[in-house]
């Protein structure tokens, strides 16, 4: 990641989570934080306890973040993020945990309409991290949306969001259409969904994953004598590293949701 | 496949519905798309590309540090001996391996069993080079609290620590020293090959030492079957006591599980050490004093026979008035206090010793280093043994308009860093006590003076692997000073000129001595040397046996490298 990359989203993040921006030099960035984000990224829960136990005026911190090393101005203590930097991490996970769940109504004014209300469609948008693990791991981010009023399921759905604005209120003179789906409904159908683009997916890694397995199992087999001329604890022992093959490589799947939005689009054809 | 397990994390939905229910806890657009950012970031999208490199801080990993974490993760499926000779940063592939390991989610527990005195040491370099949080294990109830601790295997292998170790799951195991696993009948084999582990990785310079049955041993402990049972094992490989047979078919079953870096590969470069010695003559003052006090040292030997101890403190004496009238009269005001706190007056001796302490007034050794260091003018890093030297070569040169900054084992870690941060940025010299841990690398140093040196071959060599070591890009000059017709000349002379101490490679001089079985007292033995000789002959004729057992001793060693070598995979040693 290039550090102007990493510049551009701590900005982001900053502002997005209320931090009071002190200047924002193209070199560094200097900031007091909000509450929130001093919890999230600076490690003080003893301060925050005592703060909140005495009920004192909390004081936030104050970070100049730099993003490529000595771009600091001089007698101040910089705070480098990059990429792999714990502080910037941090800001992504802080980031993953508030930014899960929305509720927005797409806000665009009808033109010429007077009198009577417009319908909004109901669309449940997810974002799964689909993991593919044996001994190793790789991931991917799939994006799902499905019509809560007719069950139609769309892939890559996020780009559907892309360039309208909203807001978290139901705009007057609009009205939401009524869900067939019930919410859990429609997530059972997107599992369903998912399972079976997850089984079209090139495998090859898992069946070499299998036959990885199964080699080790064999070769474990062949070491340890039969079952009848061990002792008790060599008997625990070979039973102990078949466990350790099976979890070191069989092959598996794991899917993580990582945000989760109900969105509400005008129609297309009202 | 036919069925690939699927497991759907769905806990996040009564929280989605309490919401809706709530009608609160909703997130803004702004704010969801940087969760979304966030997570892409973190998603690696395929098996094989190393990601720990984004996290590593300070340092650039080597070539062959990037190969050996990729073979490992690869072919070797996080089960693996990294062999590397020493020096050539096994703790960097393994802080490699099991960041990367880490950043995938594929490790979120890890123990790391080191020899005790190596545990800080390894803390320090995972949380600062790799920036994981490793813990160092000291109390019993760590065990249980905390995800990557780094223990000694001593500890653990006891009880209570013991079941506690043992009823945990490791992602990953790292054993450092592995050596000390080459043996099935030994507790620490037993423990190891108890404990409940996904990954393994053993870390040792030596797999074999004497012979196959040690490289078996550490192999099944790593993967049970990989070269099969012990008896085929003996038919299939073994010829004799320390003769192996189908050698070459042995050789491949090794390397499918051992990766073993040598200096002599052609990509990993070690530049050269040029050694001088540099002879310093003392001023009449001087050698008064140096005379002065051996002759004190002959009387006292003579008169209190069988004392050896407070012996010993005078030939520090001696020692330290090699290195500067400052260290010695230290020593000396200590003798001085002991007897008048006594009720008897002061000796003649001591007094007359005072005498001629006084009467030094420059010192030329220090005249010397102050030339050296304006001819080198570069870098410099001067290594003393005595504080009150340090001072006055800190004082010397900072007169003569030299910046330099002192170095020593007791500061702090953070005054540690910032001095050598000093150094390597505007200062020209460090002058150091010590050659510290393995923490500090002064890489961007080349040349290294030994105001004095320590009786210790393994400091002496310590001092050096400060600076020549892997990364160094230039060839490195070493200066040790002696001052002619003392003592220092009799040492400089036998760790230079006779052992040839200084061009033997990192790692071989603490198998040597401990072959000579002079692991922890070659200094005691040296003194005794010195003491014990009636004269310069004799301290030379005793020294210079000494000489002849470490060379033969080093020969040994050598042979036994060799032998070991050639078992490993063909080639010679470096």
């Amino acid at each position: 990641m290039e550090p102007n990359q990493v510049r551009s989203l701590t900005l982001r993040y900053l502002e997005a989570y209320d931090c009071h921006m002190i200047e924002k030099h193209p070199d560094y960035i200097e900031t007091r934080l909000s509450i929130e984000v001093d919890k999230d990224i600076i490690q003080r829960p003893f301060y925050w306890m005592y703060v909140e136990k005495m009920g004192l005026e909390p004081q936030p911190a104050t970070l100049l973040f730099t993003f490529e090393p000595g771009k600091a101005p001089s007698g101040v203590r910089e705070d480098l993020l990059t990429s792999g930097a714990p502080r910037f991490q941090q800001m992504l996970r802080s980031a993953r945990n508030h930014g899960r769940f929305v509720r927005l109504y797409e806000d665009k004014r009808p033109r010429l309409l007077k009198e009577g209300s417009l319908p909004y469609e109901p669309w449940l948008v997810l974002h799964y991290q689909v993991s593919f693990l044996c001994d190793r791991k790789k991931d991917h981010l799939i994006s799902l949306g499905i019509d809560l009023r007719t069950g139609a399921i769309s892939e890559g759905f996020d780009q559907q969001l892309q360039g309208r604005d909203w807001t978290h209120k139901l705009p007057d003179r609009r009205h939401t259409l009524p869900s067939i789906l019930s919410i859990p409904e429609a997530v059972g159908e997107l599992e369903y969904w998912l399972q079976g683009w997850i089984e079209n997916q090139d495998l090859t890694w898992a069946d070499q994953a299998m036959d990885q397995l199964n080699q080790e199992l064999a070769q474990l087999h062949a070491f340890y004598p039969e079952e009848w001329r061990m002792s008790d604890e060599l008997h625990e022992e070979k039973k102990q590293r078949l466990r350790e093959s099976i979890w070191q490589y069989h092959p598996r799947v794991e899917v993580e949701t990582v945000s989760a939005g109900l969105f509400y689009l005008t129609p297309t054809h009202p | 496949m036919e069925s690939l397990p699927i497991r759907v994390d769905r806990t996040w939905l009564n929280d989605f519905l309490k919401n809706m229910e709530q009608e609160s806890g909703w997130s803004t657009w702004e704010r969801y798309r940087l969760a979304l950012e966030a997570a892409e970031l973190q998603c690696i999208p395929d098996f094989d590309t190393l990601r720990c490199l984004e996290y590593v801080t300070g340092f650039e990993p080597l070539p062959h540090q990037i190969e050996t974490a990729q073979k490992v993760l690869g072919q070797m499926k996080g089960r693996a001996i990294l062999a590397d000779e020493v020096g050539l940063g096994k703790t960097i592939e393994a802080g490699l391996i099991l960041k990367e390991y880490m950043v995938r989610g594929l490790v979120k527990n890890a123990l790391i069993l080191v020899p005790s005195s190596l545990v800080l040491q390894w803390t320090r370099e995972l949380n600062q080079k790799f920036q994981i949080p490793a813990t160092p294990q000291k109390k019993e109830w760590m065990w249980d609290q905390y995800d990557i601790l780094v223990a000694s295997i001593d500890t653990a292998k006891r009880d209570p620590h013991r079941s506690k170790v043992l009823n945990r799951h490791y992602d990953l195991l790292i054993v450092d020293e592995a050596h000390k696993l080459k043996n099935r009948r030994t507790k620490n084999w037993q423990f190891i090959n108890e404990m409940k582990k996904k990954y393994t990785l053993l870390l040792t310079a030596t797999p074999i030492q004497n012979d196959l049955h040690e490289l078996y041993n550490l192999v099944t402990l790593l993967k049970p079957g990989q070269l099969g049972q012990q008896t085929s094992f003996n038919t299939t490989y073994v010829a004799g006591k320390r003769k192996p047979k189908n050698e070459d078919q042995l050789r491949e079953e090794v390397h499918r599980v051992m990766i073993r870096n040598k200096r002599s590969d052609g990509h990993i470069s070690f530049t050269k050490r040029h050694v001088h010695t540099v002879r310093v003559t003392l001023s009449p003052e001087e050698r008064a004093l140096y005379e002065g006090i051996t002759q004190f040292i002959r009387e006292q030997y003579q008169s209190n026979r069988g004392q050896l101890k407070s012996l010993l403190s005078l030939i520090t004496l001696q020692r330290e008035v090699c290195s500067s009238r400052d260290a010695a009269f230290h020593t000396l005001f200590k003798l001085f206090k002991r007897e008048s706190d006594g009720l008897e007056s002061l000796s003649p001796e001591v007094l007359h010793l005072a005498g001629l302490l006084r009467a030094v007034q420059t010192q030329s050794k220090v005249n010397e280093a102050l030339r050296l260091v304006k001819e080198i003018n570069d870098k410099v890093i001067i290594f003393t043994e005595y504080r009150a030297t340090q001072d006055l070569l800190i004082r010397a040169l900072n007169e003569h308009n030299i910046y330099a900054v002192p170095y020593r084992g007791g500061f702090a870690r953070n005054k540690k860093d910032w001095m050598r941060e000093i150094f390597q940025t505007r200062a020209q010299v460090m002058v150091a006590t010590e050659a510290g841990g393995e923490g500090i690398n002064l890489q961007f140093c080349h040349h290294i003076i030994n105001y004095d040196l320590p009786w210790n071959p393994m400091r002496v060599e310590q001092r050096i692997g400060r600076i020549h070591r892997l990364g160094q890009s230039e060839d490195v000059t070493i200066f040790n000073f002696a001052t002619e017709n003392t003592i220092e000349e009799h040492i400089v002379w036998l760790l230079h000129e006779k052992i040839d101490m200084f061009r033997t490679v990192i790692g071989e001089v603490d198998t040597i001595l401990e072959k000579m079985g002079l692991k922890e007292d070659v200094e005691q033995n040296l003194m005794r040397i010195l003491i014990e000789s009636k004269d310069d002959q004799e301290i030379q004729v005793q020294l210079d046996k000494l000489g002849d057992q470490f060379a033969s001793a080093e020969e040994q060693v050598r042979t036994e490298i060799e032998k070991r070598e050639v078992l490993m995979d063909g080639t010679q040693s470096s």
